[in-house]
């Protein structure tokens, strides 16, 4: 067996051993109660076949009695679109307002931080104003926010984007600062406006910058939606979390956080991915290619 | 690529005669009495004083001076890229503006200024790429040109997997493709080991005997400086000053390695070498 392939099989029987304590633990306490702590309890943690039935439910993939509604016409999107909202149209709402926050969070946050970072004097006169607003913990900020945009999607977008802004707009920031005097005047020599210069020298050179800030940037979008959906929506992942708490359905709160942690693993490695693409010329990019 | 010459016959033929300096000769590049001063530590450092020299249309010259005598100082006021302290520099008779540069002008780094992030047909296709030219003829001349510079089969290389003799053949052709009638250099191969050095200066000879360009080279090796130029502007240790000027005689096309074991060589290299000497000693002094 190769070492990969150990790896892969403590892992995976890491995942069965965790899976059974948590599906069969709470039992062994009728027979050996002392080593059992008391938060294996279901009415804490639930169980993995409780929220596997759970999200099957949320999901419209079965109804409450069992039966598989993907097979009967019509009723899966009936279900999708009933009532409240299902599991699909909350996670939709959510990966919406994630994707503007960053979207939009990451484009202020590379223009300002370009901007800022080639003016000297632009970046003396704002410096305490974002120092000042950086310190303010964002969290804080999202009753406002909500006082000024609502309980739709706008206020989520923006509690979002102030998170983001932040990290991308220092990394772009230092990253424009930090080009090398002589790759622009080379540049000039072979023939560069101001303009060509900027696209050619500035913007690849900051990048490798800006994209050290893109993975904590998608995971900050999504807590900052998540954070506003908590203080006051309408729908989305945190709604649902939030009401899940109100009830007392842990099941349900499990199956909405694991559709959070699949959806940040695959944003996460969304943006590693195209930060290999695009940063190909790194030789640490270079030899995994 | 051009025949390598007789160095023997070098010895029954006097030194090739310059052309008189006449009126109707252009001189490309002109400094007068120029200074540089650096502010430093609320004190004035004088780096370069008072230099006059003046260099004709389609000649190779090497400025040559002990390291921190003010070389690139020179190099940077002629091309803009620093303020001038006094005096003035000129090309083709008009004044060098501070931060302005001038199309028919390419400068090649002491540094290495490739462009990490692009691949090297990208980096020598740069210029031609931003004036716009059709991309058809653009490749087929970047393509001839890393045929030149001996890169085939790297075209798709990014620099970092480069030898610095490979990047620094980059960066002069990146300059080159442009067709710059003047040519500022400052210590393109000062980072590159002895061998890979007379592999540049035989391929710089060969492009430049071609090309004819006006050069100036700054250098701190004088036997670079002799094998590659028409005449050597040897500058004092610091604060640069103008110390002496020599005709390098050497016949054309050169041969940068037979070059070197020829009497010519070796009488002009003990001549300079006494006078470059006083300022290393100086240097030393400090
Ligand atoms: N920007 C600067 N500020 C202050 N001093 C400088 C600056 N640039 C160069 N110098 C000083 O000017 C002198 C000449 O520098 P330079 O022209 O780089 O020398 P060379 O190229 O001949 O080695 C050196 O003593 C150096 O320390
Ligand atoms: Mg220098």
């Amino acid at each position: 067996m190769s070492k990969g392939t150990f790896i892969n099989v403590c892992r995976f029987g890491l995942l069965l051993v965790l899976l059974a304590i948590w599906e069969w633990g709470w039992d062994l306490r009728k027979h050996v109660s002392w080593i059992v702590p008391t938060l294996l309890d279901p009415y804490f943690i639930s169980k993995p076949s409780l929220i596997w039935t759970r999200f099957l439910e949320m999901g419209c993939f079965a109804n409450t009695r069992g039966d598989w509604l993907i097979n009967i016409d019509g009723t899966f999107m009936k279900c999708v679109y009933a009532g409240k909202g299902s599991l699909w149209t909350h996670t939709l709402a959510t990966l919406k307002n994630t994707f503007w926050g960053f979207l939009v969070g990451v484009g202020s946050g590379i223009g300002v931080g370009m901007l800022l970072g080639r003016s000297e004097m632009l970046a003396k006169i704002f410096e305490p104003y974002i120092v000042a607003f950086n310190s303010l913990p964002r969290v804080a900020l999202v009753p406002l926010i909500i006082i000024m945009f609502g309980l739709g999607d706008v206020s989520k977008i923006v509690t979002a984007l102030t998170l983001v802004f932040f990290v991308v707009f220092f990394n772009t920031f230092e990253g424009t600062r930090g080009v090398d005097r002589d790759h622009i005047n080379a540049a000039r020599f072979l023939g560069a406006n101001a303009w060509q210069v900027t696209w050619t020298i500035y913007v690849p050179s900051a990048l490798a910058w800006v994209f050290a800030s893109l993975t904590p940037a998608v995971s900050f979008a999504l807590i900052g939606v998540i954070v506003g959906e908590f203080i006051g929506s309408e729908r989305g992942l945190g709604k649902v979390i939030i009401e899940a708490e109100a009830t007392l359905q842990t099941a349900d709160m499990m199956v909405a956080l694991f559709v959070l942690m699949v959806i940040g693993v695959v944003l996460v490695l969304g943006v590693r991915e195209v930060q290999r693409r695009l940063l190909r010329w790194q030789r640490h990019h270079a030899e995994t290619f | 690529m051009a025949p390598v010459n007789d160095m023997d016959m070098l010895a029954h033929r006097p030194a090739a005669a310059q052309p008189a300096a006449a009126a109707s000769v252009r001189q490309r590049i002109e400094v007068r009495d120029i200074t540089k001063v650096f502010p430093l530590h609320g004190e004035d450092l004088v780096a370069v004083e008072k230099v006059s020299f003046s260099i004709r249309e389609g000649e190779f010259v090497a400025l040559l001076g002990p390291s921190g005598c003010g070389k690139s100082t020179i190099l940077n006021m002629i091309a803009g890229l620093i303020t001038i302290t006094g005096g003035a520099a000129y090309l083709d008779g008009r004044s060098v503006a501070y931060g302005k540069v001038d199309p028919q002008v390419g400068y090649v780094f002491q540094r290495d200024t490739v462009f990490p992030w692009r691949t090297v047909r990208r980096n020598i296709g740069y210029g031609l790429e931003l004036s716009r030219l059709a991309k058809a003829e653009r490749e087929a001349r970047v393509l001839e040109v890393i045929r030149q510079a001996g890169l085939k089969g790297f075209e798709d290389a990014y620099p970092l997997a480069l030898s610095g003799g490979m990047r620094q053949r980059v960066a002069l052709m990146r300059t080159l493709i442009m067709q710059p009638q003047i040519l500022l250099m400052d210590e393109p191969f000062g980072a590159l080991d002895t061998h890979t050095k007379l592999e540049m200066h035989k391929f710089l000879l060969e492009i430049w005997e071609h090309e004819r360009q006006t050069v100036l080279f700054v250098t701190h090796d004088l036997s670079e400086a002799l094998t590659l130029s028409d005449r050597i502007i040897l500058l004092s240790a610091r604060p640069g000053r103008l110390k002496e000027d020599f005709e390098v005689p050497f016949p054309r096309p050169r041969d940068a390695i037979r070059l070197r074991e020829s009497r010519e060589y070796s009488e002009l290299f003990a001549k300079v070498w006494h006078s470059l000497g006083d300022e290393f000693a100086k240097t030393k002094a400090e």
